[in-house]
C-alpha cells in the first residue's frame, strides 16, 4: 500500500521524512540537508513500513496472517521470511515460559481496552483461553497448521521488526546517521556528528510532556506501556497486557518500560516480557542486565 | 531509573540471540513484496524435441515431449505431459549374418484369408485356434549383413497425467496415470505413492504401487511361440500386465549431501515375447537351416536397488547413482550414472558432463543361435536386448537461463554398446560379427518456460 511521505528540516543538518504505517505515525531522522536525498531515503523506509504491514497485519484480509487465521486447521506453506518470524516467536514463547504468546490475541475478544470501564465473566474469559497457547499449534517449519478458532497475531513483534528491517535498507543506501522511529519504537545506525539522539519518553496519562530525555546513540529502543490503552474499574487498572495463563490482565506492570538494546526487536521483546512479569517488572529488568526505564 | 549492571540474563541472551537469527537474513528489497510460498505458481511449460539416431542403418527416431506443470498453491500440483515419436529404420530380427543371402518376410503380410477367400486357421497343440497368413513381403539380407528387418515405422502417441498434494502434516499423496498408443502397442498404467517426512524435513520414507495393463496386436498377428518362422503361424492380440511397488529413503546426510536409497520390485505376466523377433537354426558347419519365432516365459520378476547421491560441492552440483538389478530370467544389470553440473557466468550458464556405464548378463534363454542337431529349447530368444553386453554413454547438456522464467537446454550423448559374444567357430560363421556393436547419438533441444 503507498500513502503520503512528507518532508521537512528540522535542524540546519537534520531532514524528517514522515508518513503513517501500522495506525501510527512514522518518521525517519536523516543528518542530511539534502531534502531529495531524505525523501529518496524515507521512501525506502517507509515501503519497507507498508511491505510489512500488508504481509503481516491481521487487519488485512490478505496478509499471511490472515490466511493462516483462516486455514481452518489445513497446513500452510511459510516462506523464508514469515518462518523466520514464528520461529522468533515460538523462542520468545520458550524463553519467557509461555507468558509472551502470539496466539493470545483472542482474549482481545473480551477485552475492549478503550477506557469504557467493563469487565468480562470468566465464563467467557475460560472460553477465550480455550483458543490460546502457541503449543496447540503445530510449527514444523515450514509447515504451520493453526487449528480451527485459534488466531496468530504478530503485533507484538511486527512494528519493532519494520523499524530494524526500514534502517537496515536505508543504512544500505547511505552513511549518515538515520533514526527510524514508527510510534515510539525506533532504531539507529549510528549518532550524528553533533552528538546521540535525543529521545524523550512520554509520561503516561500527562499531555504529551517529555517525562524522561535520553541518549541514544546505537541500537534499538522499545516502550511498552499502557498509556492509552487500559480499563479502569473500581480503581483497579487493567493494563492492555494480557496474562496467557488467566486471560487477564497482567496487574501491577508499570505505566510504561521502556528498554535499549542491540537491536529494536530485542529493545520492544525485552519491555513486553517486562511488563508481562507485573510486580516484578524492574527486578526482571535488573536481573537480565537490561537498560531500562520504568514509569510508575 | 536507570541502572548501572550490564550482565545480561539468561532470558536476555536467548532474546539476543533469537533476534539476531531473525535479522540476519537479507533484506528483503521495497518493491519486491515477496509472496507466501503457497501462492499459486504460473503454468511452468517445458517443451522439447529429441532426435535419436543408431549407426548402420538402424533405429531413428523424433521425439516431441510437452510437460506442464501446475501449482495451485500449498504444494497442489496437477502434472500433465504429452510425447508423440516418430521411429523409422532397421531393427535387428536376431537372425544371425550368414555367409549366404537370407530371406526373411516382413511380419506386415496382412491377409487372413486364402485366395479361395475361407479363413485359413490353425489349431495349435493347446487348442487355441491361430490363423495362418497367405501373403507376405519378402526381403533379402545380403552375405555377412545382420539382418534387419528395414521396414520398421511406427508411431507413438502417449499421455500422463498426475496429482499431488499435502497430506496432513509431512505427508504427502501423488496419483497418476498413463495411456500409450502404437500401431501394434496399447498401454494404460496407474500408480499411487505415499511419503511422509520425519526428522525436520531430513528424512523422507516413500512407498509406491504401479499397475499396467498392455495390449500387443503386433503387424500380421501374434506368431506361435517357437514355431517354424517358414509356417507363419500366428494368432489374434494378446495381453500383458504389470505390477510393481517401491519402498525409498531419502536422507540429508549434511547441508550439502542428500542421499536416497530405492528398492523396486515388478513382476510382468502374460506376452512377452517380441512378436518381431526370430532365432536363426545353425546346422554344424555354421548354415543356417531355417528360422524359429522367439518365444520366452510368460512372466518375469525383476528386483532392484538403487543408491543416488546429489552432492553441492561449492556451487557445483555432483549427481552420482549406482544401480544393481537382478530378475528371474537369469539376467543381472549394474548401472553407473554420474553427472556434474558447473555453472559459469554466475548463474544463469551451466555445463553438465554426463558419463554412464551400464553392463548386463544375458538372459538363460538368450543365444545367438540355435542348433538343428539338438531338441529346440521351450524358450529361445536371439534379441540383442537380451545378451550379455555392456554399454557407455558419454555426453554433456548445456543450459541457459534466458531471464527469470525461461530457460533454454540443449543435450548431446553418445552411446555404445557391445555385446559379450558376437562370434562362432563354427565354418559358416567363422570371421563374421554375429552381433555387432550398436552406436546412436542423441540429440535434444528444451526450453522450459513460465506462462
Amino acid at each position: 500500500m503507498a500513502g503520503d511521505l512528507a518532508v521537512s528540516m528540522r535542524a540546519a543538518q537534520l531532514c524528517a521524512a514522515t508518513f503513517t504505517a501500522m495506525s501510527c505515525p512514522c518518521e525517519v531522522l536523516i543528518e542530511t540537508a539534502d531534502a531529495q536525498a531524505a525523501r529518496r531515503l524515507g521512501a525506502v523506509a517507509a515501503a519497507e513500513a507498508w511491505r510489512i504491514e500488508a504481509k503481516f497485519s491481521r487487519y488485512r484480509p490478505d496478509s499471511i496472517i490472515s490466511r493462516i487465521n483462516a486455514s481452518g486447521g489445513q497446513p500452510m506453506l511459510l516462506d523464508d521470511e514469515s518462518a523466520s518470524l514464528l520461529d522468533f516467536a515460538a523462542r520468545c514463547h520458550e524463553l519467557s515460559g509461555g507468558a509472551f504468546d502470539v496466539t493470545s490475541g483472542v482474549l482481545r475478544k473480551a477485552w475492549r481496552f478503550d477506557g469504557s470501564g467493563k469487565v468480562p465473566d470468566q465464563v467467557t474469559v475460560d472460553a477465550l483461553l480455550q483458543r490460546v497457547g502457541f503449543g496447540r499449534l503445530s510449527w514444523n517449519p515450514p509447515h504451520i497448521s493453526l487449528p480451527q478458532g485459534m488466531e496468530l497475531d504478530f503485533g507484538g513483534i511486527g512494528k519493532e521488526y519494520a523499524v530494524d528491517r526500514a534502517l537496515a535498507l536505508v543504512a544500505m543506501q547511505c552513511d549518515v546517521a538515520v533514526l527510524v522511529n514508527f510510534g515510539g519504537d525506533m532504531a539507529t545506525n549510528h549518532a550524528p556528528a553533533t552528538g546521540p539522539w535525543s529521545v524523550g519518553v512520554e509520561r503516561p496519562d500527562t499531555d504529551r510532556e517529555a517525562r524522561l530525555l535520553l541518549d541514544f546513540a546505537a541500537g534499538g529502543m522499545a516502550t511498552s506501556g499502557d498509556t492509552h490503552r487500559y480499563i479502569e474499574v473500581d480503581g483497579v487498572r487493567y493494563g492492555h497486557i494480557l496474562d496467557v495463563k488467566t486471560g487477564f490482565p497482567v496487574v501491577g506492570a508499570p505505566r510504561s518500560v521502556t528498554v535499549a538494546a542491540g537491536s529494536c526487536v530485542e529493545a520492544g521483546l525485552m519491555a513486553t516480557l517486562a511488563m508481562l512479569q507485573g510486580v516484578r517488572a524492574e527486578n526482571f529488568l535488573v536481573e537480565q542486565g537490561a537498560q531500562h526505564w520504568c514509569l510508575r | 531509573m536507570q541502572l548501572t549492571k550490564r550482565v545480561p540474563g539468561e532470558l536476555r541472551l536467548g532474546l539476543m540471540a533469537a533476534a539476531c537469527a531473525l535479522l540476519v537474513q537479507p533484506a528483503q528489497s521495497q518493491e519486491a513484496v515477496t509472496l507466501a510460498s503457497d501462492d499459486e505458481k504460473p503454468l511452468q511449460v517445458d517443451a522439447g524435441v529429441l532426435y535419436y539416431k543408431e549407426s548402420a542403418g538402424r533405429i531413428q527416431s523424433y521425439d516431441a515431449i510437452v510437460t506442464l506443470r501446475k501449482d495451485f498453491g500449498d504444494e497442489h500440483i496437477l502434472g500433465l505431459n504429452g510425447a508423440y515419436d516418430s521411429l523409422s529404420g532397421g531393427s535387428p530380427t536376431g537372425a544371425v549374418p550368414t555367409k549366404a543371402a537370407q530371406t526373411f518376410a516382413t511380419p506386415s503380410g496382412t491377409s487372413l484369408k486364402a485366395t479361395n477367400g475361407a479363413p485359413v486357421t490353425y489349431t495349435t497343440s493347446s487348442g487355441r485356434k491361430v490363423a495362418q497368413l497367405e501373403t507376405v513381403t519378402v526381403y533379402t539380407v545380403s552375405t555377412g549383413a545382420l539382418p534387419l528387418d528395414t521396414g520398421f515405422h511406427d508411431q507413438r502417441v502417449a499421455g500422463d497425467l498426475s496429482w499431488s498434494q499435502p497430506f496432513e502434516q509431512n505427508n504427502h499423496v501423488a496419483l497418476g496415470g498413463h495411456l500409450s498408443h502404437e500401431q501394434d502397442f496399447q498401454s494404460i498404467s496407474g500408480n499411487a505413492s505415499f511419503s511422509r517426512d520425519f526428522n525436520a524435513k531430513n528424512t523422507t520414507l516413500g512407498l509406491s504401487g504401479n499397475a499396467e495393463f498392455d495390449k500387443v496386436s503386433p503387424v500380421g498377428g501374434v506368431p506361435v511361440f517357437g514355431s517354424d518362422y517358414t509356417q507363419l503361424l500366428k494368432g489374434g492380440d494378446r495381453n500383458k500386465q504389470v505390477t510393481g511397488g517401491q519402498l525409498g529413503l531419502t536422507q540429508v546426510l549434511a547441508r550439502n549431501w542428500i542421499t536416497q536409497l530405492n528398492l523396486s520390485y515388478d513382476s510382468s505376466s502374460g506376452y512377452l515375447t517380441d512378436p518381431y523377433k526370430i532365432v536363426s537354426v545353425i546346422n554344424t558347419l555354421g548354415v543356417a537351416t531355417g528360422y524359429r519365432y522367439e518365444s520366452r516365459p510368460e512372466s518375469r520378476s525383476r528386483r532392484s536397488i538403487y543408491l543416488g547421491n546429489k552432492v553441492a560441492l561449492g556451487r557445483t552440483v555432483l549427481d552420482i547413482s549406482l544401480r544393481h538389478g537382478t530378475d528371474d530370467w537369469g539376467s543381472s544389470n549394474d548401472t553407473v550414472d554420474a553427472r556434474y553440473r558447473i555453472p559459469l557466468l554466475g548463474d544463469d550458464l551451466y555445463i553438465e558432463p554426463h558419463l554412464r556405464y551400464y553392463q548386463q548378463t544375458a538372459a538363460d534363454f538368450y543365444s545367438l543361435f540355435v542348433s538343428s542337431a539338438a531338441a529346440i529349447p521351450t524358450y529361445l530368444s536371439a534379441d540383442p536386448r537380451l545378451a550379455a553386453f555392456s554399454a557407455k554413454t558419454v555426453g554433456f547438456k548445456v543450459g541457459m537461463k534466458l531471464d527469470q522464467d525461461n530457460e533454454v537446454s540443449v543435450r548431446i550423448e553418445a552411446y555404445k554398446q557391445d555385446a559379450k559374444v558376437h562370434s562362432s567357430t563354427l565354418a559358416g560363421l567363422s570371421g563374421l560379427d554375429l552381433n555387432p556393436s550398436l552406436q546412436s547419438f542423441i540429440c535434444q533441444l528444451n526450453w522450459r518456460f513460465n506462462y
